[in-house]
């Protein structure tokens, strides 16, 4: 019987690792070298002091090419209140040139950081970009998904991604804490 | 009688989750396989061309096709469709809230396309697949003719 609970519990630690992180779990900050620089960022020095948004995003994805704005308006609009952004890359086909050259046209303000071989990715259990990750300063995670609900900016009528922060701000409970909108499929190398 | 052809082969009308839901089972008897796609999404429109030839091959397989594409889009996918010429009928998301559809269709659906749902003859789903795929893993999947 010990045998059989083991084997399930493993089932179900397996399970939930494929299904990624979810809300309230805690997150061990790592590093990835920034697209840029080429050097190692470590989210322990990129962390805002109230949160920290990270964002898989891509270059040449069209959903995530049309948030290009709205991720640089928001991350300079909540940079002055203890929030960080930081872009995560973990397309296979986008090389950190790429995506370094990306950033500097679309005056991303955050570090874009480069995760080979979609282990990031994998690890969040994140497949669509964009797609974001809000952490409080005990790294808990605090909301996930989309950033608002439509592509077009005419016709957003939930601004997902700033409720989130301005409850975390606020020391409130972020109301919905998980979304999902269209998005590109995140290119995996295969293992 | 060729334009009556190309225009049957257009777009077949909205499809919310639950009218999704009644045309895979109205094929009953059928494998089916459902393909989430964009004229946006480069990987969907590369594998477009798998699903035409399947559907002419194999006439023991129904393809159901819906595009997210918004309303607004309508005319980029028709003109798509005019080069493509698919057999099947290809449906747009009916408008309303995204996430609402894409939960509607499965909770377990990320959003991201191309997502692909194969249905063996028995109704019981064999692939749910949110990537590129092509037309040999759906075969594979379904088995022997």
């Amino acid at each position: 019987m010990r045998q059989y609970l083991a084997v399930v519990g493993l089932a179900l630690m397996a399970s939930t690792a494929a299904a990624g992180v979810a809300i309230g779990d805690k997150l061990e900050p790592f590093a990835l070298k920034d697209a840029t620089s080429g050097k190692d960022v470590d989210l322990k020095s990129a962390a805002g002091q109230k949160a920290t948004v990270l964002m898989f995003i891509a270059t040449q994805c069209p959903v995530s090419n049309d948030y290009n704005e709205r991720m640089a308006s928001l991350a300079k609009d909540y940079s002055g209140k203890g929030v960080a952004f930081v872009g995560i890359n973990s397309n296979k086909q986008e090389a950190a040139d790429e995506v370094a050259a990306h950033a500097k046209e679309h005056g991303f303000s955050f570090p874009v950081l480069k995760d080979p071989d979609n282990v990031k990715a994998d690890q969040f259990g994140a497949r669509v970009t964009p797609e974001v990750y809000v952490y409080d300063t005990d790294w808990k995670l605090r909301y996930h998904g989309r950033i608002d609900d439509k592509r077009a900016v005419s016709e957003v009528s939930s601004k997902d991604l700033s409720a989130a922060l301005d409850a975390v701000l606020t020391g409130k409970e972020v109301a919905v804490a998980e979304t999902k909108a269209f998005g590109c499929t995140i290119k995996r190398v295969t293992k | 009688m060729i334009p009556i052809l190309l225009a049957a082969s257009l777009l077949a009308g909205d499809v919310d989750a639950q009218g999704l839901h009644r045309a895979v089972k109205a094929q009953k008897g059928r494998a089916v396989v459902v393909n989430f796609w964009a004229t946006w999404c480069e990987p969907c429109v590369k594998e477009f061309p798998d699903f035409v030839a399947l559907a002419k091959d194999r006439k023991d397989i129904a393809v159901i096709s819906v595009t997210i594409d918004e309303a607004s889009d309508r005319g980029a996918v028709e003109d798509f469709l005019k080069k493509q010429k698919p057999t099947f009928p290809v449906y747009l998301k009916a408008s309303g809230s995204d996430e609402a559809f894409i939960n509607g269709v499965d909770p377990k659906w990320s959003g991201a396309v191309p997502l692909t749902m194969v249905y063996g003859a028995d109704g019981k789903r064999l692939l749910f697949e949110e990537r590129e795929i092509s037309r040999k893993e759906i075969e594979a999947a379904l088995g022997k003719k």
